[in-house]
């Protein structure tokens, strides 16, 4: 077997990269670039632990939630989605009335959700009033309830389409009820990719002014990237470093970016169904460089939705500290093929961070401590994970 | 292999058994092996991995739609407990390569562990991978199936699926042999852990 001693074997493009991070100095470009390209897993998966570890130590965040897409009509185009019809009256298409859409937490309180987060297609028929509704009629079932509504493109959208500007749809939307916006939508940022896959939404420019104004309102917000496409790794990361700088400017505002989450990229039914989707080694790699481009964003979201809750779950040792929460009823990776289960139960999510030796803490959307769990583990019996569309574990091949 | 692997390799307390490992002592690795559950997943996946490349190479050989072989020198890692997740799964296999006898071909049956797993399960020691060839829904491809792609004409989706597969692979910086077929061997001779 090779040699264990330290000295043995330097790397030249891993050492300095290492140094650096050990010493809380920034990644460059090219930093970003060689950690994708590294073919030592493991040991990137190894530094980004140690940055998780020293943000958070085995803390390991989630939270009661559930998914409302309340209308898939949407004006926009972009080749990875499945999930959106183009005009009201298509095969498929769906858009709730506001009863409808309020019933979907009526009937959950028994055991209501903490946070409702609602994301929606670019529907060119509604008026700005069905929005400011929706978001009432949802804290007059639940004043508490948090409402993370309405992805940085949809505000822009509203901007253009009701004549206003993102601020002043903010502003209304918050007097609504809005709480916190989102990440999605923010697909890949760099224009060779963003206008072939999306070139008829919110540019990058105006994804990042809209979480700018948001965070000059004090109002906090998430971020995405959907990876595993048509991009390249300069694109990632060329992605990553805009999103650092954003949140350097928004260190001065009362709110900023909590969270950055990857979204790896599923074919079935989109217009790059041809393309294989993304692997467990590329979800790993993913999250890993995440967490050290990003040293200004306190939390990494394994999405347990878009990546499997196994992988998920090893992602944990790859630089995640959060794996979203219970989610409930997802339709958007479900209508792009993914086989992750639709929701989670509160039990399987502290059982998952359990067995990988982390502590779960329930959350709230603002990352206060709801309840810290015990390390302990459950006993085996209390979490079984089935495959939405199977019986079994399913090929993917 | 790095320093970065190295340095948690021995920070998780796994010299010990990479020094037995080293001279040959399989008694020793597995009355040591103990630790191995507790520690630092990655630091026992990187010792896996080392071992896995000093022992048997970068080849991977994979079973697609045949019957594999089940010599004595065959570690099948059982993951058919449903409830078994990521973690486990990949701790597993890693244990298997780590106290499995040297040079052992440690499989992974994809349609148990689903195939992303199965993928991730090559960095932590295993050499072998079995299943059956499926779309995405988990549904057998037929034999005969054809499909049309831009620039190729008609092309046995069977044979696309085993191209996709060893890119998949070759992501994972292996290389990929397939099984042509197998006859149905004995299989008191297995190790399955």
């Amino acid at each position: 077997m090779s040699d264990l001693r330290p000295e043995s074997k330097p790397d030249a493009k891993l050492d300095p990269i290492a140094r650096k991070v050990r010493a809380g100095e920034r990644l460059s470009f090219e930093d970003g670039v060689a950690l994708f390209h590294h073919p030592d897993l493991l040991a990137i998966g190894q530094l980004a632990n140690e940055v998780r570890e020293k943000l958070h130590g085995d803390r390991t965040y989630f939270n009661r939630n559930m998914r409302i897409e309340v209308t898939n009509v949407c004006v926009a185009s972009c080749l990875f989605c499945s999930f959106a019809k183009l005009e009201e009256g298509a095969p498929g298409a769906v858009t709730m009335k506001l009863e409808e859409a309020w019933r979907e937490l009526e009937v959950r309180m028994s055991d209501p959700p903490a946070e409702i987060h609602i994301v929606n297609g670019l529907h060119p028929g509604l008026p700005f009033s069905y929005y400011e509704e929706l978001l009432k009629g949802f804290k007059r079932i639940k004043p508490d309830v948090h409402m993370k509504c309405f992805t940085a493109v949809e505000i822009h959208f509203f901007a253009q389409h009701y004549g206003m500007t993102h601020e002043q749809v903010l502003v209304r939307l918050r007097e609504a009820g809005l709480d916190s916006l989102p990440g999605g939508g923010a697909e890949i940022f760099h224009p060779e990719v963003r206008s072939r896959i999306s070139h008829d939404k919110a540019t990058a420019e105006e994804y990042l002014e809209v979480h700018r104004v948001a965070h000059r309102l004090g109002m906090a917000t998430n971020a995405t990237m959907l990876y595993g496409h048509i991009e390249t790794f300069e694109h990632r990361v060329d992605h990553m470093l805009r999103l650092r700088a954003l949140q350097d400017e928004s260190m001065s505002s009362p709110a900023r970016l909590q969270a950055f989450i990857p979204l790896a990229f599923h074919p079935d039914g989109n217009g790059m169904k041809n393309l294989p989707a993304p692997t467990g080694i590329d979800d790993l790699r993913t999250l890993a460089v995440s967490r050290l481009m990003m040293d200004n964003i306190p939390h990494l979201k394994a999405y347990w939705v878009s990546m499997t809750p196994k992988i998920a779950q090893v992602g944990l040792r790859f630089g995640a500290d959060d794996l979203d929460g219970t989610i409930v009823h997802e339709t958007i990776y479900s209508a792009a093929g993914s086989t992750s289960p639709s929701g989670l139960k509160y039990d399987q999510l502290v059982r998952l961070i359990r067995e990988a030796g982390r502590i779960p803490v329930e959350r709230d959307t603002l990352y206060n401590v709801v309840r810290e769990h015990a390390r302990e583990a459950l006993p085996e019996a209390a979490f079984k994970v089935k495959d939405r569309k199977a019986e079994k574990h399913l090929v993917v091949l | 292999m790095s320093v970065l692997t190295d340095r948690a390799i021995v920070a998780a307390g796994l010299a010990p058994i990479a020094e037995a490992r080293r001279a040959g002592d399989l008694a020793r690795v597995r009355e040591l092996a103990s630790i191995l559950e507790t520690a630092d997943l990655l630091a026992v996946g990187a010792l896996a991995d080392r071992i896995r490349a000093d022992e048997s190479g970068d080849v991977v050989r994979i079973f697609a739609n045949v019957l594999a072989d089940l010599g004595a020198d065959v570690v099948q890692v059982s993951l058919a407990d449903e409830n078994r997740l990521g973690f486990a799964i990949l701790r597993r296999v890693a244990i298997a390569r780590i106290t499995g006898p040297r040079a052992a071909r440690v499989r992974v049956d994809w349609s148990e562990s689903g195939l992303e797993v199965a993928q991730v399960a090559l960095g932590f020691g295993a050499s072998e991978l079995v299943g059956p060839i499926a779309n995405r829904r988990g549904l057998p491809i037929a034999d005969g199936s054809a499909l049309k792609v831009k620039g190729q004409g008609m092309v046995q989706v069977q044979a696309l699926k085993k191209k996709e597969l060893e890119s998949l692979l070759a992501i994972a910086g292996r290389r990929a042999v397939f099984a042509e077929s197998s006859p149905r061997p004995s299989t008191e001779s297995a190790n399955h852990v």
